[in-house]
């Protein structure tokens, strides 16, 4: 609405061109000494530069900005991103010549960036108060109000007070009666003059007033580079013309702007409106230069060390990027739009990120083949021990290493079994049933619950449950034949798709159950077979390689090959085949993934490496990032990471999940759903909001108060995860609350009419509805707490350097009396990446910035995955909402 | 305009008959106290039938009842065994699992229902112990420094400090800081002073800055701008605090240095700091309020032919301004609360601000205080912390239900308008 209303027409007749420019240029002007002002306000550029090094400042800005508006007039021009607002072009020109203008000055002329600010500051002053006058004088079209308004008069009287009192105690001296007079005097003549002319007049004057004078006294240098004002005698600092200078330039860029901005569209309503316009937008250029340059500042002084020793294998990293690759591919399948150019323009922006990929993995794949390395060396800077700065050599490194670790493998399938199985949806009730599939699967359900039992004994009761023998008997035969039978339902699955005389297509509908279950059984009986492997220590061999491993790739080579079987069926078949055949490709893709997983989690229970051929699944595989995956280490050449610390933080994370996102959500489909709307709920309301806003440190507190005394009386990550669910369970509750008052009241009646009960209704319609935005808030949450430090503090202070990880998985014991398990680990305290953070700067002078730099960048990295993940999926399903 | 100031004008007569209305309260408390003793074991009755049919619905089963008995003897049992006993905890919690899971093979509704009343149960439940908790760890201090917690700093000649004329209420503390709860010196006041300066700051940045953002995402961005801009700011407020604190720690303060001829931390920063750390939430609750003004009263404005700007002046913004102040409301409170930040630019300094408005001074806030002070303290200075923690509580929970109130008069004003 706003940019049509930008551009609904030239406000201004077509006579009055020259006016036109010339305002749209002053805006644009005013624009570039803002950002001047908040480049020098933050010392990115200096006061001082001067000569030849500032027209070499200008030359770069303007290439820059040529840049920009070259690219988007081009697009504007092949009509891919239509500029069709005059203002905006007239703007976009007047930086161009603007800039042209500043380049030309400096080369031509020595000056210093304060001289020159000043003298912007001063042609911004003269242009605007010609425009008054020329507006005054008739020699323009436009439609001044009789007065400028109360809102400009009161805003002005304030600016007035403020720059007279400046004016009057430091260029005329403190004495407080120049300083009070000066200030009333310079206030009440600006609001006088903004009330008592008429609007065109009445804006302009004081405009170019203050304006011009900010702008000569910087550019006579009466307040400099060496200027200093002490306010008081016993005050401790002092204004230096170094903060001065650019907060004088950026209020009268800002005072500036409204006024050309008035002036250009002709003051009256549509002259207000402009100007405040032009305000707000330069306020919300600032707020979002603010937060990129917080991130980008952190990024640049923490990513060198942060990636010190950063080696990767190329085979790891493919397996790394798959996932991205799948969702590169999805984001490509999105649909286009029709328009001609615009949809060539929108495709080009969806299939680059495919393509970025497949380069990349292109590349990783040359380097896997060929036996080269790639590397960027780069130096990184440590505080040893906190003595002195020392330089070490490093580098970015991707080997050909064809080795994979477990990891990885678990980490990157898992995602692409969740993400297939999330395509694939069900399958049940599809095709024809068969009896003996049927009891099949049945069997299968039983061994595997049987199994399950056998599993707990031998986990509880150590090899040989109640005096029997079971393992070092039974186990190798049970875990083969385990295995054996997995193999021969993913083969009938792929068999089920090659017997036949009809089509492809045809078999693959009609058999689909045998499908199902031939893949979801294979990799059942596979898990337990790997589960059962573990606890009972026994590993069935092949020659020298282990059965399990070796018939999950032959399990995961059929999986695939149904996936592609039906892929390649579902091309030419009809809508109904098509669809059901796209599911099982879909179920094919997610069971080789997990073949691949069941091989993986082998090699990581047993601890011996699996490969075939050159290719191997490895325990600790070639990914070495130093800073995430070493802890502390004294004494040594290089100084480790901060493993601790990223452990730590991931098990209070779960741990806080686990304790908030039951009651949270429990809470909440109670308030909602069953609980009469009334005064205890509005009470429970009131009270849970309170509870959000607290402060953080309140609840370490109370950790410290209440949970510690009663967990062992010591620090412990317990405590700091209890706490941390204190402060996640407000917002779980408040969120899941949003989300399940939002599903529509006709789901529940719908549900209702079909007799279906209260808790059904709950269970299998609100629920799932609410689902998509409970989880949001809980993401949300998560990275909230996440980075949480004060409480942390309080319940479980980490020391700087920890050289050792919590264990919490390897600290859970099973013991023969109740409660059955115990965990010594959770029990102790551990680091976290905000104490980490925290200690840096306890530390003082011994602490390394270096390393306090690392962590707050992985610290922000992880809390803003956190927050972009969340962000992403509302919208995603806000936007999916809206279209059905 | 106008329609702001008639809006200021009727909040301040509101604010004006508060003592009016509460003094008619205190009135007529004796009388509601005596209703509400008569009234009372009608109350329980009612409470008590209210109870059993949330849990056990109006016609169950004998198992269902003994079911929902079982489940409330076994979490009372929990409760009181952690509150008590904690290593005794692990055996009620097996017998609350198992009997969870025996309940919901046979009757999952039933179940579910009590556990999600539960669950409510336990969300209130941490409410009031952290209250009570942190009540009763200040009390001992309150009781015995009273209002020695609050006693004014002495200057270098032993004078008391001037503080708003209240030296004849508060006593003279020990020292420039008179904090030193070793030797019963447990002042508060310098740190409370410390976070009024900060919070005050905080204010006049994220405050303007604050509702120029809003009105930009609500009422001026386009579709794709604000889709742009509104995850720009959610993520300014996921920043988290300790990383504001590292920037501020390990460059604004020689910033200060070289451009304010200072000794380095000071108010100006912590305050600009917290400031920005304030100004999404200024942001998002303020866009709220002004998004939630009805369509129809816009299309008014405009059909009369203002200007979308006039509208935004005239309209939206003084019927949202209740909405706006609350969101400067949460704004202090998160200004008020902000800990990691503070502590981490003006971590040394501990004396009372000299002369009172300087800026350019340092000291810890209440916040930091008890975050600096915690790790190494005795158990007198614990106490004194936790009274700490409710001046923390007490505010920012008073901030927090004074703006939803504002918020929740703003919805009905809204309705009767629309």
């Amino acid at each position: 609405m706003s940019e049509g209303y930008v551009g609904d027409r030239a406000l201004v007749s077509t006579e009055s061109n020259f006016y036109d420019w010339g305002l749209d240029a002053t805006i644009a002007l005013t624009i570039v000494s803002f950002l001047l002002g908040l480049l020098t306000l933050v010392r990115a550029v200096s006061l001082g530069t001067s000569g030849v090094a500032l027209a070499e400042f200008f030359q770069f800005l303007l290439v820059l900005v040529v840049g920009a508006i070259g690219i988007v007039g081009l697009f504007s021009w092949l009509n891919v991103v239509p500029v069709t607002a005059t203002r905006v072009r007239g703007v976009g020109l007047g930086l161009l010549v603007d800039l042209v203008a500043l380049a030309a000055l400096t080369a031509m002329v020595e000056l210093s960036m304060a001289t020159l600010l000043g003298l912007v500051l001063v042609v911004q002053a003269l242009i605007i108060g010609t425009a008054g006058l020329a507006s005054w004088f008739g020699f323009v079209d436009t439609e001044p109000s009789s007065t400028a308004g109360l809102l400009a008069g009161a805003a002005f009287g304030l600016v007035g007070l403020l720059v007279g009192a400046a004016l009057g105690g430091t260029l005329l001296g403190g004495g407080s009666l120049a300083y009070y007079g000066s200030a009333i005097v310079v206030g009440i003549g600006f609001a006088a003059l903004t009330l008592g002319l008429r609007e065109d007049i009445g804006t302009t004057l004081p405009v170019a007033l203050l304006v011009g004078t900010l702008g000569l006294i910087i550019a006579t240098g009466a307040i400099g580079l060496g200027w200093t004002w002490k306010p008081g005698p016993r005050i401790d600092g002092a204004f230096t013309g170094q903060v001065v200078v650019p907060l004088f330039v950026l209020l009268g860029s800002i005072v500036g702007s409204w006024g050309a901005a008035k002036s250009r569209a002709g003051y009256g309503a549509r002259g207000r409106q402009y100007g405040a316009y032009l305000t707000i937008y330069l306020n919300a250029v600032m707020i979002v230069a603010i937060m990129v340059s917080i991130v980008a500042f952190v990024t640049q002084k923490g990513i060198i060390y942060a990636f010190h020793g950063f080696t990767i294998g190329a085979l790891s990293a493919i397996v790394v990027l798959t996932p991205l690759v799948v969702l590169a591919l999805n984001f490509a399948r999105s649909k286009a739009g029709t328009n001609e150019w615009h949809a060539g323009a929108r495709q080009f922006i969806r299939i680059a990120p495919l393509a970025a990929l497949g380069s990349l993995v292109a590349l990783l794949v040359f380097l896997l083949v060929s036996g080269e390395t790639f590397d960027i060396p780069f130096t990184y800077t440590v505080w040893i021990e906190g003595r002195q700065a020392e330089v070490l050599d490093s580098a970015f490194l991707i080997t050909s290493e064809p080795t994979v670790g477990t990891l990885l493998v678990v980490f990157a399938g898992g995602f692409l079994v969740w993400y297939f199985l999330r395509r694939y949806g069900s399958l049940r009730g599809v095709g024809t049933r068969r009896d003996r599939v049927t009891s099949i699967e049945r069997w299968v359900g039983l061994t595997i619950g049987a199994l399950f039992l056998l599993v707990l004994a031998l986990a509880v009761e150590g090899k040989a449950p109640f005096g029997v023998p079971v393992a070092t008997t039974l186990g190798t035969p049970l875990v083969a034949l385990l295995s054996l039978a997995g193999l021969g339902l993913s083969i009938a699955a792929l068999g089920s798709l090659l017997v036949g005389d009809d089509p492809v297509a045809n078999r693959g509908y009609d058999r689909a159950q045998i499908l199902r279950v031939g893949i979801f059984g294979g990799l059942g009986l596979l898990v337990t077979a790997t589960v059962l492997e573990h606890v009972a220590a026994a590993t069935p061999m092949v020659g020298p390689t282990s059965l399990v491993p070796l018939i999950a790739t032959v399990a995961a080579v059929a999986s695939l090959s149904v996936a592609v079987l039906t892929a390649a069926a579902a091309r030419s078949a009809s809508t109904e085949f098509g669809r059901v055949l796209n599911r099982e490709s879909g179920l094919g893709l997610a069971g080789a993934a997990g073949f691949v997983v069941i091989a993986a989690l082998h090699v990581a229970l047993t601890g011996v490496p699996f490969s075939l051929g050159p290719v191997s699944i490895g325990i600790t595989g070639t990914l070495s990032w130093p800073m995430l995956m070493q802890a502390y280490i004294p004494l040594g050449a290089e100084p480790g990471g901060i493993l601790p610390a990223v452990v730590g933080t991931v098990w209070l994370v779960v741990g806080a999940a686990i304790f908030a996102i039951p009651l949270g959500v429990g809470a909440a489909i109670f308030l909602t759903e069953y609980a009469e709307q009334g005064r205890i709920t509005a009470l429970v309301e009131i009270a849970t909001n309170s509870l959000w806003s607290t402060p953080s440190v309140v609840f370490g507190l109370f950790g410290a108060a209440f949970l510690i005394p009663r967990l062992g009386s010591k620090e412990s990550i317990l405590a700091g995860m209890l706490t941390l669910g204190f402060m996640l369970l407000p917002l779980v509750l408040i969120t899941s609350r949003e989300a399940i008052k939002s599903v529509p009241t006709e789901y529940r009646d719908a549900s209702a009419a079909l007799g279906v009960s209260q808790w059904e209704t709950v269970k299998s319609v609100v629920l799932p509805a609410a689902l998509p935005g409970v989880i949001t808030g809980v993401i949300l949450g998560i990275g909230r707490v996440a980075g949480e430090t004060a409480p942390l503090i309080l319940v479980m202070s980490g020391t700087l350097n920890s050289t050792q990880a919590i264990d919490v998985l390897g600290g859970f014991q099973f013991i023969a009396e109740p409660p059955f398990i115990y965990n010594e680990a959770l029990l102790e305290a551990t680091a976290a990446l905000p104490t980490q953070v925290w200690a840096v700067i306890a530390a003082g002078v011994s602490g390394s910035p270096s390393m306090g730099w690392a962590s707050a960048l992985i610290l922000l990295i992880v809390v803003l995955t956190f927050y972009a993940v969340g962000i992403i999926m509302r919208t995603f399903f806000r936007r999916k909402l809206n279209h059905e | 305009m106008d329609g702001i100031v008639s809006r200021l004008e009727a909040g301040l007569a509101t604010l004006l008959a508060l003592p009016l209305r509460f003094m008619s309260w205190l009135v007529g408390l004796p009388r509601r106290f005596a209703q509400f003793l008569t009234d009372l074991p009608h109350n329980i009755r009612a409470a008590a039938l209210a109870t059993k049919r949330v849990l056990f619905g109006a016609d169950s089963a004998l198992e269902e009842v003994l079911l929902g008995l079982a489940l409330i003897v076994a979490l009372g049992a929990i409760v009181f065994t952690f509150l008590l006993q904690s290593a005794l905890t692990p055996y009620p919690l097996v017998v609350f699992i198992g009997i969870v899971a025996l309940g919901w093979r046979s009757y999952q509704a039933r179940t579910a229902k009590i556990l999600t009343v539960f669950a409510t149960a336990g969300t209130v439940l941490t409410l009031a112990f952290i209250t009570y908790f942190l009540f009763e760890k200040a009390w001992t201090p309150l009781v015995d420094f009273g209002l020695e917690l609050l006693a004014i700093p002495v200057n270098e000649q032993g004078q008391t400090r001037w503080f708003f004329w209240l030296d004849f209420i508060l006593p003279q503390g020990e020292g420039q800081t008179g904090w030193d709860p070793h030797n019963n010196h447990p002042s508060l006041l310098a740190a409370a002073w410390a976070t009024v300066v900060v919070t005050v700051i905080a204010t006049l940045v994220a405050g303007p800055l604050g509702l120029l953002g809003a009105l930009f995402i609500a009422e001026i961005a386009s579709d794709g701008l604000r889709e742009a801009i509104k995850p720009a700011v959610e993520i300014l407020a996921g920043i988290p605090s300790i990383v504001y604190g590292f920037i501020g720690f390990a460059v604004l303060n020689s910033f200060m240095q070289d451009a304010f001829l200072d000794a380095g931390a000071s108010f100006l920063i912590a305050g600009l700091v917290v400031g920005i750390m304030a100004l999404p939430t200024v942001v998002s609750v303020a866009e709220d309020a002004i998004t939630a003004v009805p369509k129809s009263m816009r299309d008014g404005a405009i059909a009369m032919g203002a200007t979308e700007w006039q509208t935004m002046k005239s309209i939206s913004v003084p019927a949202a301004i209740s909405g706006i102040s609350a969101a400067v409301i949460l704004g202090i409170g998160r200004a008020i609360g902000e800990t990691m930040a503070v502590a981490a630019i003006m971590a040394g300094g501990t004396t009372f601000a000299r002369p009172l408005f300087d800026i350019f001074d340092q000291s810890v806030t209440l916040t930091s205080r008890i975050a600096i002070s915690y790790g190494s303290a005795s158990s007198t200075t614990l106490e004194v912390l936790f009274v700490a923690g409710v001046m923390l509580f007490i505010i920012v929970a008073g901030a927090s239900i004074v703006a939803q109130y504002i918020e929740r008069r703003l919805g009905h004003e809204l309705e009767a308008e629309a």
